[in-house]
């Protein structure tokens, strides 16, 4: 028999039955559907993650802690014996004399190293920021004005800041909405209030401080700064460790000119007062990811402690695929239904055209040759099935995506594809069903080439 | 001895045992025959003497249990079962009682159903169909179905059908059986006509004596699966 004549067979046999044919072939529809639906937002959620970890060069960057750094990323870890000998024969609380430091000499330091670009403190301090009556806390991040213009706060509205002096800011479109500002556009230009927390000794503080009246004891004042908003900063997407994660940024200048405590953390209050006045962290900005592990070496042999998302990048993908098996996993449950109702359709079938199964034989049809007939059918129910499955997984995802997509437009998040139609997913997906389709029709064609023609020509 | 006189399909103590639970059924019983290059055979016989039977081994359908089978040279009882269904589609045309055409068929794609499993292409196997179903009478009636047709039209059908790949031999099975005598005159005539003109080997089965020994060259009597006679007619040419 001809391949053409398998395919003909088969379109014709299952057009015969078309009620039977459209059920069978939507469960397939469904199952397809739903398994790819599920894998395209698996991938969809990965290619987000590393497209915008490669967007803002996340992969480009390495942290940097000193080993005797108060919290983050060298808290103490009872498991870590380097750790233990690091502190062992140093007071609580105190730095070891020889210990690295990040301060404006390791900046210079750093930059000298082959492969590194910038590098960057992390200076984080709190405030209270006013807009019109609305006054909301979070930590402003100190940022230069190289590092605003490097693409690394990626803007909704407005410029970055050119210069390191001014009182400008960049204030996040999410932040601004919870100052009762909704179209970042209306944000720029106008004028913020930013206002720090001071110590206070003054006598009248001290006073209330040995004589408490129930308000508030500690010695601390306020001090207000007028700061012009001449960017809207996107909502970052994805969390994770990332070298500015904050919603208001302003320049070094204008930060060296406010009176602040530094403080992120209670445990900032217990640090030695030389090492108050380091950096917590350092971010170092490579020309690729290819530098990561050559400048990790080189800061790791001048005693600091380093982090870079390159590493979790291995973990990261193993996570991915945990999620991607799960997905599979739970759409296969669907697969595995159809798959029955082939079988079903299949054997039905075959009861049904037991006497023309004989009457094949009998004209000479060899078993081959009438469970290649039958698989062909199976066949192509897995391809219909696959074809529209991947249809309606594309029809399903559209309207997900948009779901999403609106919800998350009112909480300030950018537009996003959260679903990825790779072309390998759809050929597989077709091609998939269509092993599924057949896998499912071996028992019922090899019942089909087995029957005896004798007794299927005296059937009814 | 003339070619024509050599066993074209030749019997040798050929045996057939059903078993139907713990029963053996005896179909046929040592039966040895010959019949001739070009001849027209009438099997007869009571219900279960073993004529179909007889015919489903000799159509390679069925096994024998024991003894032989011999077509143009070849032992059909030792062909595996791919070589089976090849001698099926190369070698034998059946006819049957209940005409088994395929009902969701039009008569056209009926008679073209053999050509199917030989790969012949479509084109060729419309128009040998539309030749055939043109010489038995019923082009007029290539787009009908089966249930569309009278009982001696589907006959016609299902012999246009067996001829399809040009066969060396005919093996009807009771032909006529469903089938008014008019009708079944028709038929044994259309048959008979096969024989004479195309040489066509033809062994037939019916309960129609007078009409079987009318075309026949030769008689076979089958009684409990042993052939109890066997004889030469009056030449009907």
């Amino acid at each position: 028999m001809r391949i053409s004549d398998y395919i003909e067979q088969a379109c014709a046999n299952l057009w015969r039955k078309k009620l039977r044919t459209f059920l069978t072939t939507s469960g397939v529809v469904i199952g397809i559907g739903a398994l790819v639906c599920m894998f395209a937002f698996g991938q969809g959620i990965q290619r987000n993650i590393t497209d915008q970890f490669n967007k803002l060069d996340l992969f480009n960057y390495v942290n940097v802690v000193a080993r005797n750094s108060g919290g983050g990323l060298s808290s103490h870890d009872p498991d870590d014996p380097g750790a233990e000998m690091d502190n062992a024969d140093v007071p609580p609380g105190q730095a070891k004399q020889d210990q690295p430091t990040l301060d404006a000499r390791f900046l210079e330091e750093v930059t000298a190293i082959k492969g590194v670009i910038a590098a960057f403190p992390e200076m984080r301090f709190p405030a209270q920021i006013r807009l019109g009556d609305r006054e909301e806390f979070t930590l402003v991040q100190v940022l230069s004005a190289t590092a605003s213009q490097s693409g690394l706060v990626p803007l909704r509205a407005g410029v970055a800041y050119v210069s390191d002096e001014p009182n400008e800011l960049i204030i996040s479109g999410l932040f601004l909405r919870r100052l009762g500002v909704k179209e970042p556009e209306m944000a720029i230009g106008r004028e913020i209030e930013v206002a720090t927390l001071t110590l206070d000794f003054s006598l009248g503080r001290l006073f209330r401080m040995a004589f408490p009246t129930g308000d508030q004891t500690l010695p601390l004042a306020r001090e207000s700064y007028r700061f012009k908003v001449v960017g809207v900063a996107q909502r970052m997407g994805f969390g994770g460790s990332m070298p500015v994660r904050s919603d208001v940024y302003i320049p070094p200048g204008a930060a060296a000119r406010m009176h602040k405590l530094a403080l992120t953390s209670i445990w900032d209050f217990f640090k030695p007062a030389g090492q108050a006045a380091d950096y917590s962290m350092v971010s170092v900005k490579v020309a690729s990811p290819k530098d990561v592990e050559l400048v990790k070496k080189e800061l790791e042999s001048r005693g600091y402690r380093t982090f870079a998302l390159m590493d979790q990048l291995q973990e990261m993908r193993t996570g991915f695929l945990i999620m991607d098996m799960f997905l599979i996993a739970v759409g296969m449950i669907g697969i595995t239904v159809a798959s029955l109702g082939i079988v079903n359709t299949m054997v039905m079938s075959i009861l049904e055209r037991y006497r023309e199964i004989g009457i094949m034989k009998a004209v000479g049809a060899t078993d081959g040759d009438v469970q290649r007939i039958f698989l062909f059918e199976s066949g192509a129910i897995g391809l219909l099935g696959g074809l529209f499955g991947l249809f309606l997984a594309g029809v399903t995802s559209f309207v997900i995506n948009e779901v999403i997509n609106a919800f998350m437009a009112r909480q300030g998040a950018p537009r996003m594809a959260y679903f990825n139609f790779p072309w390998w997913l759809c050929l597989g997906a077709v091609a998939f069903s269509i092993l599924v389709s057949l896998l499912a029709g071996i028992y019922p064609t090899r019942r089909a080439a087995r029957v005896d023609p004798v007794v299927a020509l005296r059937h009814d | 001895m003339n070619r024509d006189d050599e066993a074209f399909i030749e019997t040798t103590r050929l045996s057939k045992v059903y078993v139907v639970g713990e029963v053996e059924v005896t179909a046929l019983r040592n039966v040895t025959l010959s019949v001739a290059r070009g001849r027209l055979v009438g099997v007869t016989g009571a219900s279960g003497s073993g004529k179909s039977t007889l015919m489903n081994l000799l159509g390679g359908l069925d096994t024998p249990s024991s003894g032989s089978i011999r077509v143009a040279d070849r032992q059909i009882s030792e062909l595996s079962k791919r070589d089976l269904a090849l001698y099926r589609r190369n070698t034998v045309g059946m006819i049957f009682q209940s005409f088994n055409l395929v009902n969701a068929y039009t008569a056209l794609e009926n008679v073209a159903f053999p050509l199917l499993f030989a790969g012949v292409a479509k084109r060729q196997r419309c128009d040998r169909a539309v030749e055939l179903l043109n010489a038995v009478g019923l082009e007029a009636r290539k787009d009908h179905r089966p249930t569309e047709l009278s009982g001696g039209e589907q006959q016609r059908v299902a012999i246009a059908r067996a001829l399809v790949n040009e066969p060396q031999i005919l093996l009807a099975d009771e032909p006529t059986g469903n089938l008014d005598s008019g009708t079944s005159r028709q038929i044994v005539e259309i048959l008979a006509e096969l024989n004479r003109r195309r040489g066509l080997t033809i062994v037939m089965i019916s309960h129609e004596q007078d009409l079987l020994r009318e075309f026949a060259h030769e008689m076979i009597a089958l009684q409990d699966g042993i052939v109890v006679v066997r004889k030469a007619t009056a030449d009907p040419n």
